[in-house]
């Protein structure tokens, strides 16, 4: 708990800002379509898919797609892997925060 | 990575699960519920005062105007309790994580046009003016405070377009829909403050009434496509 933290703690795949989003929006919903993200983090088709295959890839979420109708649909699960290595990446940016404020309240 | 930068990733976060967790609240059922109360509401107004127009309220004996006013009041509480209620079942049965901001956001939005529609209402069904003080002063309350039928005419656009413009500011905080539905109320609000105030009853049942139907049905029927 004591130890700094480093770049390595970091899990790469969820600190990239637009895929740290996917999984965030995913970590308080059952399930989100592709186009329900794609508004709700205002971003581009090909920007969500990028990203979604990245997550998909390290298994932290589920990508299904079917048809509605003869549209396609995409919809994304967060898989329990993506679930624990988002705790695990909040846990460490609270660590990096009270170790900041400890640091202050030394100073002080 | 320093404390701050982690701090605005923390926020960043809590903003995005804001969002989705309003999105997936959003409540269709009370909605669909509303909208068949005050449908309900509208047939039992039109059955009492015998017009389209509110300001046939004016025409009643004292106390159906106050059974009147009870009933849309109860209607109002209903409402808002089960959208309460419903939401919070809604969340506890997808075992979202607990983020009870998003909620207090909306509420909050809510409250202040709520207060004016309501001060208004008051002002324009009991329209107090300076006289009260004189009554209040010699003690005399014989003098009748008479309501204006125009004055009534504008309660359901000003409620129509006042409750748009907090559905339309809830929904800054959520998806499309909402922002669409609050539009969609300030609009009629207008029209119907502009060409049909007399009409209050039918356009107290196209918006509360069937525009809130036809918003919870499309949010139930997204919800059902996304949500296992």
């Amino acid at each position: 708990m004591n130890e700094p933290v480093r770049p390595e703690d970091f899990d790469a795949v969820i600190h990239e800002r637009v895929r740290l989003s996917i999984v965030s929006a995913l970590a308080v919903s059952a399930q989100l379509s592709f186009n329900e993200l794609k508004t709700m983090l205002e971003l581009t088709d090909g920007n969500l898919s990028a990203h979604s295959r990245t997550l998909e890839e390290a298994g932290y979420i589920v990508i299904e797609k079917s048809f509605r109708g003869r549209r396609p649909y995409t919809c994304m699960t967060l898989t329990a892997k993506g679930r624990k290595a988002f705790e695990r990446y909040l846990n460490t940016l609270r660590q990096i925060v009270d170790r900041g404020k400890r640091k202050m309240d030394d100073t002080s | 990575m320093d404390a701050d930068e982690a701090q605005t990733r923390i926020r960043e976060i809590q903003r995005i699960m804001e969002r989705a967790t309003l999105f997936t609240l959003l409540p269709g059922t009370p909605a669909v519920i509303g909208g068949l109360m005050v449908l309900a509401g509208c047939a039992v107004s039109f059955a009492m005062i015998r017009s389209l127009d509110f300001a046939g309220i004016l025409h009643l004996p004292v106390n159906s105007q106050i059974a009147f006013c009870v009933m849309w009041f109860a209607i109002g509480m209903i409402g808002i309790l089960l959208e309460v209620i419903l939401t919070t079942r809604a969340a506890a049965k997808q075992q979202l994580v607990p983020v009870d901001r998003p909620m207090r956001v909306a509420a909050f939005s809510l409250t202040p046009s709520v207060i004016v529609a309501m001060v208004l209402t008051l002002k324009f069904l009991l329209p107090v003016d300076a006289r009260v003080w004189d009554m209040l002063w010699t003690l005399d309350f014989n003098v009748p405070l008479e309501p204006k039928a125009e004055e009534i005419q504008y309660i359901v656009p000003i409620w129509m377009m006042l409750y748009g413009t907090d559905v339309y500011t809830a929904g800054l905080f959520s998806v499309r829909a909402p922002r669409a539905l609050g539009m969609t109320f300030i609009g009629l609000g207008i029209i119907a403050l502009l060409c049909f105030p007399q009409y209050g009853v039918v356009a107290a049942a196209l918006s509360f009434g069937l525009l809130h139907i036809v918003f919870g049905l499309y949010i139930i029927h997204k919800q059902r496509q996304t949500v296992v």
